[in-house]
């Protein structure tokens, strides 16, 4: 380089220096503040348009925010009803969000799910006489098993024949919810319960009870470790780096020399698992078998968890809670304002909407220019 | 085609952005029936110069006048009726659909049902009295480059635009097809029925085919000449001044040593199926650099996507050290393999993650970057603060997402993760594409001393000089296949010209492709 | 349907019957999404369009006694979540194979949300032209009896390919869709190119909504419609965005979605989840039968997220 041009950038990168400490503490939390502000953005935005909908119907707007708010944290019995509700989309949201670390959007959580469930009881069915801990483990361990197996299933179609991923794991779900109903009504069907087609329950014994003092089910807990574990997995492990880099630019990963078909793999049985641990609990912690009732759209609600989360682990615990909230008002809604048990999906459909609108505002709020 | 090309104009024309000041009261004149080269490096104005002409962008100030009289442009459609047209560096075709639907689509007023047999038949008539004849139902994808450029000018005149401002447009022609389009040109303007206005960087085409020259240099008008009384290397003192940069070329001597890396018999297909690689062989030594000239779209880009592990190779073998290579992790860690890739921010690097996770993309996963199984970013930040003040890399910080930096800034953050640590084969792509004079300097001179210090580098580059100047050997690249090769010191241009051209390119899928 | 001594020919005639009939929605929302991914875009959300439509064509007709003013409601619902889908899509930086997911959930959620009412009224139906007449049997009268809108979906295939290829707006829409850049250069508005585009296929699943509200399941609950929305999609690559070839694939699609039933009328009752799981297995085994992960799907429009 010619020598003005080499001490222009000597001292261009000393003044950097200077002010390097703060705006390199800018950089690092930026992303992070900005992903917040955009996500409470959306939501306030979901939330007034949600009102007017309301109002259209001749309703009052504030009467029903106050609703749902003392639905989803305004008793201790409506904070226990949230929490129940939030602890299988804290888990069906890894579905969605570690495929999307690796560039794929997987919304294939429902599917799992389902057949995290029928894992369950088959392995309470096959694996009897086991201490009780081994047997919960042993159920929720099949469940996972399922769940990563069927989606890696469509991940390798992904790999190896480009079978794009979202329509494939959508057709999926309906194919596992197939495959639940059929087992339920038919070859593991209990036939001492004559009000709805279930299965055959999972072992009183392997039952996971509820947290000493609440009642809420130590899946809960189940929950919050997962997302620590899956946290430090995705952001301070070498696996975790390849797996950025890979959604990052494939191109880049190829270059690099990474395995693709592993790190997809890998990331669609992560979530699969993920999801799959949520059906295993909901029937050993809540149901205690396999029914229609384990298919009420848990998975659907995880990809909303996950987008408006940003696809960050940590921020999935928040986010449940909120939508966990919003679902377990539904209740109060309907049964103080006769409204239709539609209306609570009628706002989350509306929250994901703002939130992907919100996307367009990516990077803009804080600006990081060299 | 009997209309006569307007006057254009441009008075003092200023553009400014941001605090860089793309054109600085700039004029210049088009008679009808001119041929005029507009010359300048990346930077210098001449696309911002036709973009204002073009309505794309408002200039500041100064005034156009087309046939004298001063015309308001406000946008791309003001210019529709001018007579104004311009063909660009990509194709703006629509390539699933035929060369007549995409006439008809050129049209500013498309009939609410399009009557084919009208149609056709006017498209007949006017490629009678056009310079160049293609088959109006040919899908554009089945057109060779060449065609493709064609289509793009015949476009503009069955449009009626007699002011025609041509940008690059030989860069992905042979000089065979270019020699066609642009001797055509001439001659169109020869006999007055067409101006044309031709931005290069070519001093042949602009020696060979233009009648007047002026030179832009960061922003300004600074030289203009009538091509019969001038000479290259008077336009060259023009463009750089009065010394241009070169790098200083001092070679070491090297011992022969065993290939590093061997290619034979490769065969790779592109993304439309279409064979790229086509039984391609060459060889690069340690301490020498093998450059493989040709023009763009004869294989390059698959055969450097097959040795960075982005497309799989059909047939044929690569081996790295002796030993077969899969472009696995361990492998490119192992044998020092490095890639220097055209469009780094594409290619080599991660948008979204920050400079200092980029610049650890070759090493996060070993000491002392990582531990064990964990990644360490504190000791990826001492790193790359230690990189970016060796390579002067222009950034607020290391946590900076990649995307934020200029594109210079981009190469050279790609280039400081690629050259740090020991280096046995580099593959270099374009390495110097779309970078300003000095900057290029630099990345050639860092090339030579990689060279000097062992490593086997393979050069790709569609920059004739650049491999001239660079290499221990040329090499030409034609249809997928190595067709010439010659020791750099006795390289002669045309002799290798003529092998760029010789082999025909065909687009038309092979026999063996997919079914269903 | 009680046909003992057809046997078999029972069943092959219950399914093609039940193809012509179930395919109208299919063909539909095909035609819909094809006009959509024709313009560069994929829009997922269909099936929450088709629950919508659905809900609005069985409200109006209830409301108004006309299942033809309800086939209209249906298309405009379905219009304004296409144009919904497309609105979002048209901003910077927004996927739309996420917007698609989207728009299901809220579709659907707005669908039984206005719709709570209307679950247990029963609307005016549309009629059916019973083209079976002739026989005896009343399988087969039952099998043709089939509503107009089976042919004006024919009739729409086939104008729909004549007008993408030789109107205005067919090149246009092609354009978007195949070279988006290009058509900037052209000084066109891709963006209003492609709202056009998605709202007609709403409209147009819309109507398909409202078929299975007012024809054939013919009542408004929910599991109206399960996945027949997505498999459109499913089904417009497997027609290669071709209009006519959308007819005769959602008539295969159709008789895979009728298998179930028709096997159930001649009493084969076991496995019926199984069978009614046939569709989407088929789907997804085109899907891959299609796919190739080295090269684009053939003949997709160049702009669409899901073939590059």
């Amino acid at each position: 380089m010619s020598d003005t041009a080499n001490e222009e950038s000597r001292l261009t990168n000393k003044v950097d220096r200077r002010y390097g400490a703060l705006s390199e503490a800018l950089l690092r939390s930026g992303a992070g503040l900005e992903a917040f502000v955009l996500s409470a953005l959306a939501l306030v935005v979901a939330f007034a348009i949600f009102g007017v909908f309301v109002a259209v119907q001749g309703l009052d707007p504030l009467a029903v925010y106050s609703a749902l708010w003392l639905g989803a944290f305004g008793t201790s019995f409506s904070i226990e009803n949230t929490l129940t509700l939030a602890a299988p989309i804290i888990l069906t949201a890894f579905c969605t969000l570690i495929p999307a670390r690796v560039g794929m959007l997987v919304i294939g959580g429902e599917g799992a799910l389902a057949l995290g469930g029928v894992g369950a009881v088959l392995a309470g069915m096959v694996l009897t006489g086991l201490p009780w801990w081994l047997g919960v483990v042993a159920c929720c361990l099949a469940g996972s098993m399922f769940g990563a197996a069927w989606i890696m299933a469509a991940g390798a179609l992904k790999h190896w024949r480009g079978v794009n991923e979202t329509i494939s794991t959508l057709l999926m779900n309906y194919i596992a919810a197939a495959i639940l109903l059929h087992l339920v009504t038919g070859p593991i069907r209990d036939f001492d319960v004559s009000i709805k087609a279930q299965s055959v329950p999972v072992p009183e014994l392997y039952r996971l009870g509820d947290i000493p003092g609440w009642s809420v089910h130590w899946g809960l807990v189940v929950g919050v470790a997962v997302v620590c574990a899956l946290h430090i997995l995705l952001r301070h492990t070498v696996t975790g780096f390849s797996m950025s880099v890979l959604g990052g630019n494939r191109r880049a990963a190829q270059m690099a020399g990474l395995d693709i078909g592993r790190l997809t793999l890998l990331a669609c049985g992560l979530g699969g698992a993920a999801a799959g641990l949520a059906g295993a609990i909901e029937v050993v912690a809540v149901h205690g078998a396999v029914s229609e009732s384990l298919l009420v759209g848990f998975g659907y609600t995880g990809i909303l968890v996950a987008f408006l989360a940003r696809q960050n682990p940590l921020a999935v615990l928040l986010v449940a809670l909120v939508i966990g909230g919003i679902a377990a008002a539904g209740g109060l809604l309907q049964r103080r304002f006769d409204m239709p048990d539609a209306a609570t999906d009628l706002l989350l459909g509306i929250i994901f909407i703002c939130v992907l609108a919100s996307n367009a505002f990516a990077g803009r709020l804080f600006r990081r220019t060299a | 085609m009997t209309d006569t090309p307007p006057f254009v104009e441009i008075v003092s024309l200023s553009k400014r952005f941001g605090s860089v000041q793309a054109l600085d009261t700039v004029s210049e004149r088009f008679p009808p029936g001119c041929f005029h080269a507009l010359l300048g490096e990346n930077g210098a104005g001449k696309s911002t110069l036709v973009k204002c002409l073009m309505g794309f962008y408002k200039a500041d100030d100064g005034n156009i006048l087309i046939d004298g009289r001063e015309r308001r442009i406000d946008g791309p459609q003001s210019v529709q009726g001018l007579g104004l047209g311009m063909v660009y560096q990509h194709f703006t075709l629509v390539e699933p659909m035929t060369v007549a639907e995409n006439l008809v689509l050129a049209r500013p007023e498309i009939p609410a049902v399009i009557d084919w047999g009208a149609e056709r038949a006017d498209i007949a008539r006017f490629m009678d009295d056009a310079p160049f004849t293609l088959d109006p139902d040919a899908p554009v994808s089945s057109l060779a480059a060449g065609e493709k450029q064609k289509l793009e000018i015949l476009k503009q005149l069955w449009l009626g635009r007699r002011f025609l401002i041509l940008d690059e447009p030989t860069s992905v022609l042979t000089p065979a097809e270019a020699d066609e389009v642009l001797g055509q040109m001439r001659r169109l303007t020869d006999a007055g029925t067409l101006s044309v206005l031709l931005i290069t960087h070519k001093f042949r085409e602009v020696m060979t085919y233009a009648r007047t020259v002026s030179v832009l240099r960061g922003g300004r008008h600074v030289g203009s000449a009538v091509v019969a009384e001038t000479d290259e290397g008077h336009l060259a003192e023009i463009m750089f001044g009065a010394s241009a940069p070169r790098a200083d070329i001092a070679r070491a001597e090297r011992a022969d040593a065993a290939p590093y890396l061997q290619i034979a018999g490769l065969r790779a297909r592109g993304n439309r199926g279409e064979l790229s690689v086509h039984d391609a062989a060459l060889e690069v030594s340690p301490g020498e650099i093998v450059g493989v000239a040709g023009v763009s779209g004869n294989g390059q880009k698959e055969l450097v996507e097959v040795l960075a592990g982005q497309r799989s190779a059909e047939a044929g073998t690569v081996r790295v050290a002796r030993q077969p290579w899969t472009g696995a992790r361990s492998e490119i860690r192992a044998r020092g393999v490095r890639l220097l890739a055209e469009e780094p921010l594409a290619n080599s690097g991660v948008r979204k993650m920050s400079v200092m996770e980029n610049l650890a993309l070759r090493d996060y996963d070993e000491a002392p970057l990582a531990r064990g199984i964990l990644v360490s970013r504190g000791a990826m930040r001492r790193k790359a603060r230690d990189l970016i003040a060796r390579y002067n890399i222009r950034t607020p910080g290391p946590d900076a997402a990649l995307e934020t930096l200029s594109g210079g800034n981009v190469q050279r953050t790609v280039l400081a993760r690629e050259l740090a640590g020991s280096v046995k084969l580099l593959v270099a792509q374009n390495p110097c594409f779309g970078l300003d004079a000095s900057a290029a300097a630099e990345i050639r001179s860092q090339l030579i001393e990689a060279r000097n210090c062992g490593a086997a580098i393979l050069l790709i580059s569609e920059d004739l000089d650049e491999v001239l100047q660079l290499s221990d050997r040329v090499l030409v690249m034609s249809s997928g296949r190595i067709v010439y090769e010659t020791p750099g010191a006795r390289a002669d241009r045309y002799e290798i010209g003529r092998h760029m051209t010789e082999h025909d390119i065909s687009e038309t899928p092979e026999p063996e492709a997919r079914t269903a | 349907m009680m046909e003992g001594t057809l046997g078999s020919w029972g069943v092959l005639i219950a399914v093609l019957g039940g193809a012509v009939r179930v395919s109208t929605p299919y063909l539909f929302v095909a035609l819909g999404e094809t006009l959509t991914e024709r313009a560069g875009r994929v829009n997922l959300g269909l099936e929450g369009t088709l629950v919508l439509g659905a809900m609005a064509g069985f409200a109006v007709s209830f409301l108004t006694g006309s299942p033809w003013l309800g086939v209209l409601a249906g298309g405009i619902a379905g219009t304004g979540l296409g144009a919904l889908h497309a609105l979002i899509c048209n901003l910077p930086r927004v996927n739309d194979i996420a917007v698609g997911i989207a728009l299901f959930v809220f579709g659907t959620g707005l669908a039984f949300y206005l719709g709570k009412d209307y679950i247990h009224p029963r609307a005016e139906m549309l009629p059916g032209i019973p083209l079976g007449t002739w026989s005896d049997s009343l399988a087969i009268q039952s099998a043709l009896e089939i509503s107009p809108l089976f042919f004006i979906g024919a009739a729409l295939a086939v104008g729909l390919r004549w007008a993408l290829f030789n109107t205005r707006w067919g090149l246009l829409l092609r354009m978007a869709g195949d070279n988006a850049e290009a058509g900037r250069a052209l000084g066109l508005s891709v963006n209003r190119i492609r709202l056009f585009a998605t709202a007609a296929g709403g409209f147009l699943s819309g109507i398909g909504g409202a078929f299975l509200s007012l024809y054939y399941p013919g009542s408004w609950n929910e599991g109206l419609s399960s996945g027949q929305g997505l498999m459109a999609v499913a089904l417009v690559i497997f027609a290669r965005w071709d209009p006519v070839r959308c007819f005769w694939a959602s008539l295969v699609f159709g008789g895979a979605t009728a298998l179930g039933p028709a096997l159930q009328t001649v009493g084969i009752t076991s496995g019926y989840y199984l069978y009614n799981a046939a569709p989407y297995i088929i789907t997804l085994a085109l899907l891959v039968w299609v796919s190739n992960p080295r090269e684009a799907l053939q003949g997709a429009p160049r702009e669409l997220s899901i073939s590059r």
